[in-house]
């Protein structure tokens, strides 16, 4: 009997995961992606050097380096990508 | 592949007995045609997909994927197999599947169309959709551009685009002309004018005030589906304002302000005012989605109507497999089961079924618009490889049924064709589950404009964003992105005013199957490279692709003959002539483009193929 409850309980979770990628998935994604876009920007106006961007750190943006350093490779392999048409976000919205 | 082959050739034999079965004996019905497609979607995902996926492609779940090596939380994401499932389901099911049955069924019979959609998707369409994914894993999930680009030459990429661009340009008219179609029933109107104002509403609750979302989708999807249905009461004073409001639009002109062909009838159509006053308002209802920041119109717009459409055609296929017991004559088909192969076309037009009908019917068998999104959006999100079937094999057999059940309901019905046809059987399915066809019809009506309509503003909005890659630097004006939509929406209303109708559909088909040939091109020469047994890919191509240029050339010919040369010179035409002349010149450029893609992929095959094979290193002796 637990292995029936067990097998309905992981269906059904199935079924909502399926649900929750055709309809609230998205949101999700837009969230991170806004989220990235603003994390992006504050990185480069702030340490730009580290991709060869002429732009001195402060004194003060130094201080914020041990809380960059975990993201400066993703960060740097995010925008230095490249990348085209096909890779628009409305292109995955249907 | 002898030995694994031998289940495919039975498959192909079911689906083949069945049909014959039902074709002849007349029982032609909801419950056979649903068996057969159960009998596709479980032999081909078992028999056939599994199989590559084991053999040929080797997913191994140890192998590291582009979602956990580069796992950036924005892009690269591993995802839960079901989660992405939904997710690239969602991406890839649009109008495509619906529009393509519902119009080969009134052509060819619904036979061909079943026959087409069923072994369509075996052979080819999981295929691509599936291999697209695959081989965007295997490349630290580039884009099938970037690997086209690095594969085969660098002038396909610039392909790509130009496929792209047609693409949408093609499909954002044979929508249009639906869209605008649909709305000049004065029973459909309001809901899609609440659901633009819900989605206004919904981005505010959810994004302005973080509301919760189930709260936001309650109200707002309950509210459009309210209005739905009192919009499409018969005799309601809502139909009877919207019938007053075509009236006085059509004053001017009752006759129609020109005339366009009826490829199916041969006969020329009036074109009145009120289609293109509800043509613009399509395009107001498109422009602010694709303008506005996509959280603030687009999504919610789209959120909304996927629950509107989801809730239709969950209910209209359960409606459509209780039809036989519950009520056999919603159940039975009332079309023939094969018109002829040369199919019902004007006078002086040919629709030979071959290769006619593998544009008609294009995402419900095989998209190459599909496998585009799929390099991109859901192969950087896979989680393991052993997902990448169940995710774009599994989400491609799923569109099937949708082009299936899209076929059901047109077959059920005798009289009419298009979209009321489909409105008519999806409103017969819902009947069966008590649903009065008074509320039915224009729900599905609804359901069918709302599915269109989001595609179109999303389409509007790439759009504007190929204009500013292809002309921005050339032009800045190019940059500017109202400039650029109104130019999209512009060169769209003249297809759409001037076209006629199937060859807009069939050149759309054209430009996506070519995507497709493409793709499986793409496949075929990654397998090669790879020393990968590449026919399961490679044959498709070769099918997809002179298939489509063939269906290129047919479509040149139908608009040459059937429009070009009776309307020259005749007043009121001069519409028809120079849409005809534009659909020619993108039939002429989309050959000229495959032709250039044959050659390429044909080279790119020859110098994998006499590169020797890689050899293991042996490892070092040990001392």
């Amino acid at each position: 009997m637990a292995g029936q409850g067990g097998r309905r309980r992981g269906w059904l979770q199935a079924l909502r995961d399926v649900l929750y990628g055709m309809t609230a998935y998205e949101f999700e994604r837009t969230a991170r992606e806004r989220r990235a876009e603003l994390e992006d920007l504050f990185t480069l106006v702030v340490f730009g050097d580290l991709l060869g961007l002429p732009i001195l750190p402060s004194h003060y943006a130094l201080r914020l380096l041990p809380y960059v350093v975990p993201r400066v490779q993703v960060w740097k392999r995010r925008l230095l990508r490249e990348k085209d048409l096909t890779e628009a976000e409305e292109l995955h919205l249907h | 592949m002898s030995n694994g082959a031998t289940p495919v050739y039975i498959l192909v034999g079911a689906v083949l007995v069945l049909s014959a079965i039902m074709a002849a004996a007349g029982l032609g019905n909801t419950l056979m045609a649903i068996i057969v497609g159960a009998v596709v979607v479980w032999g081909g995902y078992k028999l056939y997909a599994t199989q590559i996926d084991r053999k040929v492609i080797q997913s191994d779940a140890r192998r590291a994927t582009p979602a956990r090596m580069y796992m950036d939380g924005v892009d690269f994401v591993p995802t839960s197999r079901n989660v992405l499932y939904g997710y690239h389901f969602k991406s890839i099911a649009a109008a495509g599947p619906i529009v393509g049955a519902i119009t080969a069924g009134a052509v060819w019979g619904w036979l061909p169309a079943l026959l087409w959609l069923a072994l369509g998707v075996v052979f080819m369409g999981w295929a691509s959709d599936y291999s697209a994914i695959v081989v965007s894993v295997r490349n630290d999930g580039n884009s099938m551009s970037a690997t086209a680009h690095r594969l085969i030459a660098p002038r396909t990429r610039m392909i790509l685009f130009v496929f792209i661009f047609f693409y949408l340009l093609l499909v954002a008219g044979a929508f249009g002309n639906i869209i605008a179609g649909e709305l000049t029933k004065p029973t459909v109107p309001l809901g899609i004018i609440v659901l633009a104002i819900m989605g206004v509403v919904a981005g505010q609750m959810l994004y302005r005030m973080k509301l919760d979302l189930v709260l936001t989708t309650v109200v707002t999807v309950g509210l459009t589906l309210v209005a739905i249905v009192v919009g499409g009461l018969p005799g309601s004073p809502v139909a009877a304002l919207f019938n007053g409001l075509n009236g006085a639009v059509d004053g001017p002109a009752p006759q129609g302000v020109f005339q366009v062909l009826n490829p199916l009838t041969g006969k020329m159509d009036p074109v009145k005012l009120s289609f293109l006053f509800w043509l613009v308002g399509g395009f107001v209802f498109c422009y602010f989605g694709a303008v506005l920041p996509i959280w603030r119109y687009a999504q919610p717009v789209n959120y909304i109507g996927f629950w509107i459409t989801a809730l239709t055609i969950v209910l209209g296929g359960l409606g459509a497999a209780l039809a036989v017991f519950l009520n056999p004559k919603v159940g039975t088909f009332a079309i023939p089961a094969f018109k002829g192969f040369m199919g019902q076309a004007a006078a002086g037009a040919i629709q030979p079924l071959w290769p006619m009908l593998f544009v008609t019917i294009a995402c419900g068998a095989i998209s190459g618009w599909h496998a585009l999104i799929g390099s991109v959006g859901t192969a950087r999100q896979i989680e393991s490889e052993r997902d990448m079937l169940p995710v774009g094999g599994g989400a491609m057999f799923s569109e099937f049924t949708l082009g299936l059940l899209s076929l059901l309901a047109i077959a059920t019905v005798a009289q009419g064709s298009g979209a009321p046809a489909f409105a008519k059987g999806m409103a017969g399915f819902l009947s069966v589950l008590a649903i009065p066809p008074e509320a039915g019809e224009p729900l599905a009506s609804a359901a069918f404009v709302i599915i269109v309509i989001t595609v179109v503003q999303l389409v509007f909005r790439v759009m504007r964003v190929v204009l500013v890659e292809a002309l921005g630097d050339r032009a800045p004006i190019f940059r500017n992105i109202h400039f650029n939509t109104l130019v999209s929406m512009l060169l769209t209303f003249l297809l759409v005013a001037s076209g006629t109708w199937i060859y807009l559909w069939q050149l759309f088909g054209g430009a996506n199957q070519l995507m497709a040939a493409l793709s499986l091109l793409l496949v075929t020469v990654w397998l090669v490279s790879t020393r990968r047994n590449p026919y399961y890919a490679g044959l498709p191509f070769a099918f997809m692709y002179l298939t489509t240029i063939a269906a290129l050339l047919v479509t040149i010919y139908n608009l040459y003959a059937t429009v070009i040369v009776p309307s020259l010179g005749q007043a009121g035409r001069e519409f028809a002539v120079a849409g005809a002349g534009a659909m020619v010149l993108v039939a002429l450029l989309l050959v000229v483009a495959a032709l250039f893609i044959g050659y390429d992929g044909w080279q790119a095959l020859q110098r994998y193929q006499e590169r020797p094979p890689r050899v293991a290193q042996a490892p070092a002796p040990s001392q």
